[in-house]
């Protein structure tokens, strides 16, 4: 094992990592300029949907085309309860639950179906999500959009408004990170696993491949209720173009670019997200569509596996470049990495190891 | 596991987190933008230079007219700056330069590039299109008290001074064009039954309620069909099918899409059903649509404009047209003549903005504003006669008088009555 | 009645332009077992080609021609240099690729012509003929014939020639097409470049209606795919019977049931792919595959 996994083995050293993590995030927001914290608080919206996606479509291998009509249904339930003054946490629980409920009756009604037909049905989402919001104008402000100030910081903080933001964006980031990585890592992220490599063989060992899809998509949609209160925090008003059928499509490549089926990945997803279109406007406002394009192919060519894969990547590079010392050396694994501070991913079971190595034997 | 590698382990992590913070702790924090001391210069202007902001469509499906936004923009201050710049009312000149910001029509890309303008120093931000976008960081607008004027859409909130204060609209509202159509409808006495397409937005919406507050009166003018269309529609045949069941000989479309406007008019010809047609501003242009379309069929294509047509040939020898088509190649990268009014829009905008630069004794926002306030009777190039400019108004935005046109075949001429 | 079958015949009218992105998404699925999210930007950028040679004065006809075969070339060239890379690994991101892909495209075309809407020449002129009381423009009707002549080329390609059961066998299992002594990456190659060159084909076909911009069959795409999943991912035939379904069905949706309305008569195509699904999961046409564990 290497030197790095061996130091970050000790768990006071984890401890002391996650203290100076959270004194950084606690001194980050007030000593950043004004745009940065801006930025930072629009990554951790997308990056809180963008794992909601992953725990779906990258750990159980649902494909969902409609992530963003959650983050969509959050924001409106968010504006609905700061209209109608409602206290914000209740506000916030709320957005969740509501988003977790309408997934879980879709997916209770689409998790039947094959892979392809539950792809169908999440692409129905935001398509039907968006006239559905223009129809009921009285609850949404119809195609107006609707504005739900809430997130100006109070005077007793002290605090500039992005400030504030940021921290409230910190603070639910990191608890949907925290809940998700810990869900990943325990018996359901097994379960998922399962289910993703092999529906017969997860019925085999008694894992219902239909009980944890619908549990997953649950799950998917409340961390998408949730980004969708963060975007409103964000934003502080909300349209159905919140919920079009490209962000989603996004969202899946943000995915993708970050990293399937890794936490870390789901926040460098986040960051993609809203750093590219800010980065193209840079280059040239005129040409947007064509540098994105060019981005995504090229991090994907050098980058199969997403941006979360670079260390393994420099790994196996450096390991190429100096000869072995002798007899076989670890071949480039297949396990999704594993940087970042000492997280892991879950334990796949032996005998799904050889598998997913020939699938994805490319890279 | 020694106590001599744990030791050194710890002082390292302790270093590392110092050297952390002492590095954040050194970034300056920007200070907020933002109104200030009137006499000092507001961000984005020095004495020879301001720098305007737009955040416009410019990817997806909106990107036509959004093109044309930044084009306008750039031909009218590419030929001022060509000619020395502008002079200010504190009798500095100063050139323009022009920051685009492409939104694809995503309201939250729109709140990003007002937060990038800010932080880059932009004077003010104007000629966006779309209302959501707008909408978007309207109030962030408000908040970091930066001008957000003349935007591109009819949505009367930016109009309202109580609402809006950074605010001003610079197209008529949508209500005002369709009942400017209503007015024009209700001159004629003979019985009518009126059909009625509209896209489903506040687009339509305003469209409809301004052209039926026009006829409210009038009891010989009947609404006998009403059918919406999506934005995102392969086709408005089934829409467009009902309606000529009704057997309306007025057809009041509220559409602003190229394809569907164009389909719209084969369609009817097809089924045989021969209206007076109503067309928007922005869906009107005779090389565009109506030529494609055919529209001669129909005994008359009204529309309302206050901008020149460039491809009309009674414009071709218009002093105007042929500096703004000059202007627009050369300054804007625009070769073609535009297939949106958008474009002429744009290049009113940067007339207006002229205007309040030459009255403006202050380098600052506020004095902006106040000066916004102020033009009246302004006949932007490329206006028509019987329009003009006037920010006076509260709950106006800067253009809200409309000519009435009747198609005749190549271009479009003033009419008073229907028929 | 007049109403009905004049909803009928536009529903037709508008489902063949599905069907003729549906059938070039059929095909590349066949061939290469992916789903390409670009195959309609690819087709756009087809019918820019056709345009560009028309511009040169080339006749009509022989513009398309030439897209085609142009077409063929660039869809084999991007399998070969781009989607090849992603063929046997994660399906997630092949999709990813694809929709990187077209990203690209549609920005090439706006960046070479700019995103007003071209006028595209028809094939067709802009007749109508009277069929039972209904309408129908001639473009329609030729529209819909050269939809049902693609339909059975297709259908006889893969169940009758060697090449299509050596596209069919390559999707299928490319190892033990490659130990059989099928030419795998010419044959991927050749799936690709087919579906360009009858995506060039259904671009062309619609652009006269849609008039030409980078983002013509952007909406198209949604249906498209509704059609293949309905119709069975396998089948030609299905997936153009399922667009025509889709067609017609949203158009008698929107009329005849006024909770739907036109706003959300998007919604009948999902509806269709739920209830066929649930009943069929293989798709109206499609053959069921069976998975060894």
């Amino acid at each position: 094992m290497s030197r790095t996994a061996d130091f970050l083995a000790h768990r006071w050293v984890r401890l002391a990592i996650v203290l100076i993590v959270i004194v950084v995030l606690a001194i980050l927001p007030l000593v950043l300029p004004v745009f940065a914290n801006q930025t930072l608080t629009r990554i951790g919206v997308y990056a809180v949907a963008v794992l909601g996606l992953n725990v779906v479509m990258g750990y159980t291998g649902v494909v969902s085309l409609g992530q963003i009509f959650f983050v969509g249904l959050g924001a409106y339930v968010t504006a609905y309860g700061v209209v109608n003054d409602w206290n914000i946490v209740l506000v916030f629980v709320a957005a969740c639950v509501f988003s977790g409920i309408v997934g879980l009756v879709i997916a209770l009604a689409a998790a039947r179906l094959g892979g392809l037909a539950i792809a169908m049905v999440t692409i129905a989402l935001p398509i039907i999500g968006v006239p559905l919001a223009k129809r009921l104008s009285d609850v949404t402000g119809g195609s107006q959009g609707v504005s739900a100030r809430f997130s100006d910081a109070p005077d007793w903080t002290g605090l500039y408004n992005d400030q504030w933001q940021l921290y409230i964006v910190i603070l639910i980031t990191a608890i949907a990170f925290v809940a998700g990585r810990n869900l990943v890592r325990g018996r359901f992220g097994r379960a998922f696993a399962i289910v993703k490599e092999n529906e017969a063989v997860a019925v085999s060992m008694g894992v219902s491949p239909y009980r944890y899809k619908v549990l997953a998509f649950t799950i998917a949609a409340l961390f998408g209720g949730a980004s969708g209160f963060l975007y409103m925090v964000a934003v502080q008003y909300t349209s159905p173009e919140t919920l079009s059928f490209s962000h989603s499509i996004s969202l899946v490549a943000a995915m993708v670019i970050g990293g399937a089926g890794s936490i870390v990945g789901s926040l460098l997803g986040g960051v993609y997200y809203v750093l590219v279109p800010q980065a193209t406007n840079a280059i040239d406002p005129n040409l947007t569509t064509i540098s994105q394009g060019v981005i995504l192919l090229v991090i994907l060519f050098v980058l199969p596996g997403g941006l979360v894969s670079l260390p393994r990547v420099i790994r196996r590079l450096a390991r190429r470049a100096r000869p072995p010392a002798g007899g076989i050396q670890e071949e480039g694994t297949v396990r999704p990495p594993s940087e970042g501070i000492g997280e892991e991913r879950q334990a796949g079971p032996p005998a799904g190891g050889t598998e997913r190595e020939e699938r994805q034997g490319q890279a | 596991m020694n106590m001599r590698s744990k030791r050194g382990a710890l002082v390292g992590m302790v270093a590392v987190g110092s050297a952390l913070a002492l590095a954040l702790s050194g970034c300056s924090r920007g200070g907020d933008s933002g109104g200030g001391d009137s006499a000092a210069a507001s961000p984005g202007i020095t004495d020879t230079s301001i720098t305007l902001g737009i955040t416009t469509p410019l990817s997806g499906a909106t990107a036509g007219p959004g093109t044309c936004t930044v084009a306008g923009l750039n031909a009218y201050f590419g030929a001022a700056n060509a000619a020395g710049g502008i002079e200010f009312g504190d009798g500095k000149t100063r050139t323009v330069e022009v920051k685009a910001y492409d939104d694809g029509y995503d309201p939250q890309k729109a709140l990003a590039n007002f937060q990038q303008m800010v932080s880059d120093g932009v004077f003010l931000e104007t000629a966006g299109l779309g209302t959501p976008t707008n909408r978007a960081f309207r109030e962030a607008a408000i908040d970091e008290q930066v001008p957000q004027v003349l935007v591109q859409t009819g949505d009367p909130i930016f109009s309202d001074q109580q609402e809006s204060p950074w605010q001003l609209g610079f197209v008529p509202i949508y209500q005002n064009e369709g009942s400017a159509f209503g007015e024009l409808l209700a001159t004629s006495t003979a019985p009518h039954k009126v059909a009625i397409l509209s896209q489903n937005d506040d687009y339509g919406q305003g469209y409809v309620e301004g052209f039926k507050d026009a006829i409210a009166g009038a009891s010989n003018i009947e609404i006998v069909g009403e059918q919406t269309y999506e934005a995102t529609d392969t086709s408005v045949d089934a829409q467009l099918t009902q309606l000529a069941g009704t057997g309306a000989d007025v057809f009041f479309n509220a559409m602003s899409i190229t394809p569907l406007a164009i389909s719209a008019l084969q369609k009817a010809q097809e089924l045989g059903w021969l209206p007076s047609w109503f067309l928007p501003s922005n869906t009107s242009s005779p090389g565009a649509i109506l030529q494609p379309g055919n529209a001669t069929a129909f005994p008359g294509v009204y529309s309302v404009a206050f901008a020149k047509a460039p491809q009309s040939p009674a414009y071709s020898g218009d002093q105007d047209v042929v500096d703004f088509l000059a202007n627009l190649k050369q300054y804007a990268d625009y070769p073609d003549v535009p297939a949106f009014p958008h474009c002429m829009w744009s290049y009113m905008i940067g007339a207006t903005l002229e205007q309040v630069f030459q009255k403006m004794t202050e380098p600052t926002r506020d004095d902006f504003m106040t000066q916004l306030r102020t033009v009246s009777d302004f006949q932007a190039p490329l206006m028509l006669e019987g329009t003009s400019v006037d920010t006076t108004v509260d709950g106006q935005p800067a253009v809200s008088t409309v000519q009435v046109q009747k198609y005749n075949g190549t271009g479009y001429a003033n009419v008073d009555t229907f028929g | 009645m007049g109403t009905f079958l004049q909803l009928v015949v536009d529903g037709l009218a508008t489902g063949s332009i599905y069907a003729a992105l549906a059938l070039a998404i059929v095909l590349v699925n066949q061939s290469t077992g992916m789903i390409n999210f670009a195959q309609g930007g690819m087709a756009v950028l087809s019918a820019y080609i056709a345009y560009v040679l028309t511009g040169w004065g080339v006749p009509l006809i022989l513009a398309i021609v030439g897209a085609v075969v142009v077409s063929f070339a660039l869809g084999a060239v991007v399998e070969r240099l781009l989607v090849r890379r992603f063929e046997g690994g994660d399906p997630d991101t092949a999709i990813v690729v694809t929709i990187g892909l077209l990203t690209l495209v549609t920005g090439v075309c706006a960046w070479i012509w700019g995103y007003n809407n071209i006028l595209f020449p028809s094939l067709f002129p802009l007749d109508t003929v009277d069929v039972l009381g209904a309408v129908v423009s001639i473009r329609s009707i030729g529209t819909i014939l050269t939809i049902v002549v693609i339909m059975v080329l297709l259908q006889v390609l893969f169940i009758g020639t060697k090449l299509g059961l050596a596209l069919r066998a390559v999707s299928f299992n490319p190892q033990s097409a490659a130990l059989s002594g099928l030419p795998v990456g010419r044959l991927l190659m050749v799936g690709w470049g087919l579906a360009a060159a009858l995506g060039a084909v259904a671009g062309a076909l619609v652009a006269p209606e849609l008039t030409l911009t980078p983002g013509m069959l952007d909406t198209s795409l949604v249906y498209a795919l509704a059609a293949v999943i309905i119709g069975g991912l396998n089948s030609p035939i299905g997936a153009v019977v399922a667009a025509w379904a889709i067609g017609v069905l949203e158009n008698l949706a929107s009329v005849y049931i006024p909770l739907i309305g036109h706003d959300l008569k998007v919604v009948v195509p999902f509806i269709l792919v739920f209830v066929v699904l649930i009943l069929r999961p293989q798709g109206l046409f499609g053959r069921k595959v069976v998975v060894r564990v």
